[in-house]
């Protein structure tokens, strides 16, 4: 390795736990969990969305909207079922889970995610792809086994969708050098998701990167 | 020294939105001629102050990727992340397949349909956005 500090799990966990942390002052719903059997743990967050893109708001949640310009994702207050399926009426509610693992092989985090309608019924890798970001569309459509394959989450054992680890060296490098030459604290994490989220629908509010950069 | 001259950076023809609805950038909407005349070109130095339309963007290489020629330009507030990335990968003449990165802050990378008015308001400084970009191969 580099220069660069030697990305363990323990480097992890500690990033995760300071991203967490904001999570909760903002309330942005991610969680810590862990196995019961062993220490490994990882961040997870469940959100609501509406298929057709339509706009979904709660009460309280104003500073949010402000520092996260499109709302397409129901914040996870504590809904019922029932409030959902109102708001759904004609069209469709899907529900994600994003996980944040650690890798041992790659020695970076990973993004694994899922999707299901309300009914259980899960999202087919076709309507993941359908759903990423128009500005990542290209490349997804000339490498897509490459980008997104579908694995069995190594804690959980169920089948997730992950996005590919094995670049994010190449593109974190840069990043974490570059500040590092200023003396800026980047928190990976935050910088990492900030990345890799929005091509799956997960889009961090700014507020994180104040955080980041305050936490000496 | 004659200071840089500010550019004006093209916009595309769709209205931008107030904070709702998908991004305001279609692709192909973006002309991909270098930029000339275009709707927004503010040659003198305008008022600042919240009526302000356009806020001034730095923009700085990150790592291998080429440097913009032109550095600072001026920006409608609604102009998207995603809008300024098809903007700079089309005058560095990248690949549509290659994928460039923005930063603020130089760490975090704001989500494409954040609005540039909306990173001014929260990481500007002396009057001006600084923004990183980086290009590389985020998967695969």
């Amino acid at each position: 390795m580099e220069e660069d500090e030697f990305f363990g799990e323990k480097t992890f966990q500690h990033y995760c736990a300071e991203f967490i942390k904001h999570s909760q002052q903002i309330g942005d719903g991610w969680e810590w969990r862990t196995s019961k059997d062993c220490s490994d743990g990882y961040m997870c967050k469940i959100h609501f969305q509406i298929k057709n893109g339509t706009v979904v708001s709660h009460p309280g949640t104003s500073a949010h909207v402000q520092t996260c310009l499109l709302m397409e994702e129901a914040l996870e207050l504590p809904l019922d079922d029932s409030e959902v399926t109102e708001a759904a009426a004609a069209t469709e509610v899907i529900k994600y889970e994003y996980h944040v693992l650690y890798s041992c092989s790659y020695q970076v985090p990973v993004l694994y995610f899922r999707a299901s309608f309300l009914d259980g019924r899960p999202l087919s890798l076709k309507d993941i792809w359908e759903g990423v970001h128009e500005c990542y569309k290209m490349r997804l459509q000339q490498g897509p086994w490459d980008t997104i394959t579908q694995q069995e989450h190594p804690i959980l054992g169920q089948p997730f969708f992950v996005l590919h680890p094995c670049k994010t060296n190449e593109f974190m490098t840069p990043v974490l050098k570059n500040s590092r030459k200023i003396n800026r604290n980047v928190n990976y994490i935050t910088s990492w998701l900030s990345i890799v989220g929005p091509v799956v629908g997960l889009n961090l509010p700014l507020s994180y990167a104040r955080a980041a950069s305050q936490n000496e | 020294m004659a200071e840089e001259p500010e550019a004006a950076l093209p916009l595309p023809a769709s209205g931008a939105a107030d904070g709702e609805g998908p991004a305001d950038v279609s692709p192909g909407t973006a002309t991909p001629e270098p930029p000339s005349s275009a709707a927004v070109s503010p040659g003198t130095e305008e008022p600042a102050g919240d009526t302000k339309k356009k806020i001034d963007i730095l923009l700085k290489a990150v790592g291998d990727t080429p440097i913009m020629k032109t550095k600072k330009w001026a920006v409608e507030r609604t102009r998207t992340i995603q809008g300024l990335i098809d903007f700079i990968k089309k005058f560095l003449k990248l690949v549509a397949s290659e994928q460039l990165f923005i930063y603020v802050n130089q760490s975090f990378a704001p989500s494409p349909d954040q609005e540039v008015g909306t990173l001014y308001e929260c990481f500007g400084s002396d009057g001006k956005l600084v923004l990183h970009y980086c290009k590389s191969q985020a998967w695969g």
